[in-house]
């Protein structure tokens, strides 16, 4: 009796417990997903708007840690630099808006163009270059 | 050996009714609710940041939230819904404001889901939301949709 009042009280204790930590960890991984691809985006922009101002030729190489939860990166009408995030309620589409005209030498259909690499989770180097007076190309290298 | 088996007996009997003592508190506490543990989560709005939300509230038969346009873009919203993971989920009849609804860069808005039904969303109860909104940019040329999808965690007041 001693022995199953012992093993009763265990489980109370350690049931709830699971219970409560593993929805926190659950969400708070779910938000820091959304930081890292926040952090991505922003830095490709901001690098790549850079690059554009500082004339044809210009380039530079950012490594980035690319999350799991990537399933692709796009590149629509060189101006929405397109994430397409898995969370545990869903995809989402987190979109980075970018004032100066952005290419890949990835597959285009009609204005949307894939980058290549960029959705495969794990450290990544991104080339940003000024290709031409009017664009600005990422690529994974 | 009559003895000994009837010593065997009582104390069999005694771990029986011992056993069906705690089964019946178990169940009864079960009834009551006190394994509902997910009563002492939080409650929470988690959207990606570039929406992100900033108040919400479960009324009955109403879904209330505040979120705000961190994406640096006026965007154009064209379709908002709420549902959840329910066999039957939730269903809101009209949202304010009704769609579609400009929406400008660094603004936040409140938007109301009314008329909520099925989804066991119910008075008094834990409840888990999941809101879907498309939207455009209004200054990309082609106007692709994007979808974002947000969660809603929280108890609905009675």
């Amino acid at each position: 009796m001693e022995y199953l009042l012992v093993v009763a009280l265990t489980f109370a204790i350690i049931v709830p417990t699971t219970y409560l930590f593993y929805n926190y960890s659950k969400e708070s991984s779910q938000e820091i997903t959304d930081a890292q691809v926040a952090q991505l985006g922003r830095s490709i922009v901001d690098a790549a708007e850079s690059i554009f101002y500082s004339g044809k030729g210009s380039k530079t190489t950012l490594e980035m840690n690319i999350p799991d939860n990537i399933q692709s990166a796009v590149i629509i009408d060189g101006r929405e630099l397109v994430f397409n995030m898995t969370t545990s309620f869903g995809v989402s589409e987190i979109v980075f808006f970018s004032s100066a005209n952005l290419t890949t030498n990835g597959s285009c259909s009609a204005n949307v163009c894939n980058i290549p690499g960029l959705a495969n989770s794990g450290l990544k180097k991104v080339k940003i270059e000024s290709v031409s007076t009017s664009s600005v190309r990422i690529e994974v290298i | 050996m009559r003895k000994k088996s009837q010593a065997a007996l009582e104390f069999l009997t005694t771990y029986a009714w011992a056993f069906i003592v705690i089964a019946i508190t178990i169940g009864s506490l079960y009834y009551f609710g006190v394994f509902d543990f997910s009563k002492y989560l939080p409650q929470k709005c988690v959207f990606p940041s570039q929406f992100k939300c900033l108040d919400f509230s479960l009324n009955p038969s109403e879904v209330k939230i505040k979120l705000a346009n961190n994406l640096g873009e006026d965007i154009r919203v064209t379709s908002l819904q709420v549902t959840n993971d329910a066999t039957s989920p939730i269903s809101c009849q009209t949202t304010n404001p009704p769609f579609p609804f400009d929406w400008a860069h660094s603004t936040e808005k409140d938007i109301t889901f009314a008329s909520c039904s099925g989804g066991a969303y119910i008075a008094g109860e834990r409840t888990e939301l999941r809101i879907i909104m498309g939207y455009y940019a209004i200054n990309t040329p082609s106007k692709p949709v994007h979808v974002i999808n947000g969660k809603i965690n929280g108890r609905v007041t009675s």
